[in-house]
């Protein structure tokens, strides 16, 4: 019997490729970052250690305080959201390209963009010279950065909306204001309504973060708690945001599947940008 | 009441979904379009409310020259004529008589179509029209939460509450099944005798054609090949039409 | 047919759900906006102040860039960004295997797993910074041990969600024809998930550059303690400037990562 030749592995260049740019920036990352890699030795006790004081014993006076501090986070998500959509709703009409003209909706989009691009932290901490250690400035944070989801989340909406309805309005003699009133409100609002309550559940864990820099709620007491020593307090904090956040989490999305039955929309929860 | 003379449509240019169309429609009449897909019949049934404008030649329609309409006028003629579609195009989240009620638009101010605060009188009108259609118990029901068949009569009664002069059917049936699909044509007949609409279908099944039709014109590669009485069609003026024999696909009914 | 009236019938009034929900949504806005004192004129008027962030950010110091301090912190920052993916996003795959049922054969430590990888992806970025920072003290290793984290979950989720969809037919031939876990795993597992694998890893890689930029701020090192180094200072122009910079660096990276995304799917 002869030796069979397998025919020659082609060489795959863009993986070969890759796969050396990773080693080397992985190597080059290695070798640029001072750390103290010993630290990590202890890290386990070290955690093990606050975990028990954290966890270990909770003091019971805390607890409303901690959740008067998460109703404020809830409070904040809540209002800088309906802020937020105050402002998307209008904008992502004039984004849509079925309802105006290119030019317009591509400025708009643009808009939307550059204020997704801006992490909500970094619009607290320019906002805390403004406004301020308050709630305020958390409030504004989240209303402000999530304009540019929603409005995304909205526009795509209304570009999915059915045609036939409005070919009716025009076929009655209906004018522009009547014609988007009956051929594309009606068609549109469950969606709308189920995208904010979903944004209003993303921003409560924003919320809870951004008190982490001082924008009010209760990342702030957190913080503070670690910042201080003052481990069961945090420990009960943390609890509380897991706790509250799935709490309300549940509420808002029975909710959601109630608007979605109700009018028979299509979807419950939005695409995500990924992948 | 309806005058083409020499009516052309170009959607790109050198590709004429309408040629060349000379048709005289009286008022009063039941007229029905057949021919194939293709063949124009949407084109020329949506040029008369001027959903789709003509390249060419003269359209009258109610004594107004459609080419030479303003924009409020094109709003004005279209308030006049009533429009029935294959897809029934409702409103599917609002109720019935709401989507009944958009026929009143144009006679309203525009705040009371927006908020939905409607005159008792426009009313009275929506509720004659459903009635008229026997759908008047399922006023506040959702359009979704109908069958096809009750959709599509919502679409009449949307048509009939404008108070129309001319009713505009396109494909009313082709999404319906047979027994609801003469349900429909029948109400479609007897709006027109009762009222004397003028009422102009485009059909494909020739059965139904010939069956409701008083006259038929036929079209084919956006010409006027045939125009004449519903009874004098015969099977073999039908493949003049179509340019090829019948099939058991051009009638409601399996056999023909 | 003129003189008799017709009647409607009645309209049925709001049902009770949807009249409790707008009820609900409406009382739960104004007890919230009294909770966080909500002001439009305290709004306007703190808007319309002239002040130093504005300022900063109308004229933002674009210099920042060639600083080499700054510089070194963008440095830092890419290189947390790519140690942090390659270890949290690698063990993921690992994570990922064990939450399955064909990758995982004992029950209870799936449970484990799978709750594991449930509560860690509960828990925000700066939040693991803030742990770490707390248990090993302010710098760059807390940075890294957060990025870790972070991108461990999200990587685990996303390639959990791929591997509960693949083909389960190789999987068995790989059994039928006598192959050990191990080998079952590379040989039909592993070709079927690793270009989304892969997408996923690049994904994390965005996303910890993100927050890389916020980690800072609470002490864990790259270009957020530069931006917390000038905002202490007040110098809103350098912030700015810094932010800016890192938005490019961020655009960049991921007009990159999408398009190796796109080539990899």
């Amino acid at each position: 019997m002869s030796n069979l030749s397998l025919p020659n592995k082609p060489v795959d260049w863009f993986r070969n490729t890759i796969t050396l740019a990773i080693a080397v920036a992985v190597i080059w990352s290695l070798i640029g970052l001072e750390i103290k890699w010993e630290r990590l030795i202890d890290l386990p006790g070290d955690l093990y250690v606050i975990g028990t004081l954290m966890f270990g014993e909770m003091n019971i006076e805390d607890f409303p305080d901690l959740v008067g501090a998460m109703w404020e986070s809830i409070s904040i998500a809540w209002v800088g959201t309906l802020i937020a959509a105050l402002f998307a709703i209008p904008l992502s009409f004039l984004a849509a390209e079925n309802l105006v003209g290119r030019p317009l909706a591509w400025l708009i989009r643009q808009v939307f963009n550059l204020l997704r691009a801006i992490p909500e932290v970094i619009l607290a901490v320019a906002l805390i010279p403004i406004f301020g250690l308050t709630p305020l400035t958390g409030v504004l944070a989240i209303g402000i950065g999530s304009i540019g989801t929603l409005g995304k989340l909205f526009y795509e909406v209304i570009e999915a909306i059915k045609k036939e309805p409005l070919e009716a309005a025009d076929a009655v003699g209906a004018n522009k204001l009547v014609r988007f009133r009956w051929g594309v409100v009606p068609q549109v609002m469950p969606e709308m309504a189920s995208f904010v309550l979903y944004r209003f559940e993303v921003n409560i864990r924003a919320s809870a973060v951004m008190g982490l820099i001082g924008a009010g709620g209760i990342g702030n007491d957190v913080a503070q708690a670690l910042r201080f020593n003052d481990w069961s307090v945090a420990g009960m904090g943390m609890l509380i945001v897991i706790f509250g956040t799935i709490t309300v989490d549940a509420i808002s999305g029975a909710a959601r599947k109630q608007i979605i039955r109700g009018s028979s929309a299509k979807s419950l929860t939005p695409v995500e940008v990924q992948a | 009441m309806i005058t083409f003379r020499n009516v052309s449509v170009e959607y790109r240019p050198g590709e004429k979904a309408l040629d060349d169309i000379n048709l005289e429609i009286q008022e009063g009449e039941f007229v029905v379009i057949v021919g194939l897909s293709g063949a124009g019949k949407s084109t020329l049934i949506r040029t008369i409310n001027n959903l789709v404008p003509i390249t060419d030649g003269e359209l009258q329609v109610d004594g107004n020259s459609v080419g030479d309409l303003s924009r409020s006028g094109v709003r004005k003629l279209r308030s006049r004529i009533g429009m029935i579609f294959q897809g029934f195009n409702l409103v599917d989240r609002a109720t019935v008589i709401q989507n009944v009620l958009m026929g009143r638009v144009y006679k309203l101010p525009t705040w009371r179509n927006v908020f939905g605060a409607y005159p008792k009188k426009d009313k009275q009108i929506a509720a004659k029209a459903l009635n008229r259609v026997d759908l008047l118990e399922k006023a506040h029901s959702r359009a979704t939460d109908l069958s096809g068949g009750q959709r599509q009569r919502v679409g009449i009664a949307r048509a009939l509450s404008q108070e129309p002069r001319v009713i505009l059917a396109d494909e009313p049936v082709a999404s319906l099944d047979p027994p609801t699909s003469h349900a429909v044509m029948q109400h479609l007949q007897k709006i027109n005798r009762d009222l004397g609409i003028t009422t102009i279908v485009n059909l494909h099944f020739l059965d139904l054609a010939t069956a409701y039709g008083d006259r038929i014109i036929g079209l084919r590669g956006g010409k006027v090949v045939f125009d004449g009485k519903g009874s004098e069609c015969t099977p073999e003026i039908f493949e003049g039409i179509y340019g090829r024999s019948l099939t058991a696909e051009d009638t409601l009914q399996e056999d023909i | 047919m003129q003189a008799s009236e017709l009647k409607i019938p009645k309209k049925p009034g709001l049902r009770g759900s949807v009249m409790f929900s707008i009820s609900f949504a409406f009382v739960l806005t104004i007890v919230t906006m009294i909770t966080v004192e909500f002001s439009l004129l305290e709004i306007i008027e703190n808007f319309t102040r002239p002040n130093m962030v504005v300022d900063g950010l109308l004229s933002p110091d674009l210099t920042q860039i060639f600083s080499e301090r700054s510089r070194s912190a963008f440095l830092e920052t890419l290189q947390l960004a790519i140690l942090g993916t390659v270890s949290g996003g690698g063990l993921s795959l690992l994570m990922a295997f064990w939450a399955t049922d064909f990758g995982n054969p004992i029950g209870w430590l799936r449970v484990v797993v799978r709750n594991f990888n449930n509560v860690i992806r509960s828990i925000p970025d700066l939040l693991w910074a803030l742990l770490f920072v707390t248990a090993v003290g302010v710098g760059i290793l807390p940075g890294l041990l957060a990025l870790f984290f972070f991108s461990m979950a999200v990587v685990t989720k996303l390639t959990s969600d791929t591997l509960d969809g693949i083909d389960q037919g190789p999987i068995e031939a790989a059994r039928a024809s006598g192959s050990g876990q191990l080998s079952m795993l590379r040989m039909a597992v592993l070709p079927q998930i690793l270009p989304s694998y892969a997408s996923f890893l690049l994904y994390g890689f965005e996303l910890n550059l993100r927050a890389s930029a916020v980690l800072g701020l609470v002490g864990a090192g790259g270009i957020g303690s530069r931006i917390e180094f000038f905002r202490g200072r007040l110098e809103w122009s350098e912030v700015w400037g810094l932010v800016l910079m890192f938005f490019l660096v961020v655009f960049l990276v991921e007009r990159l990562s999408v398009t190796i995304r796109r080539r990899l799917v």
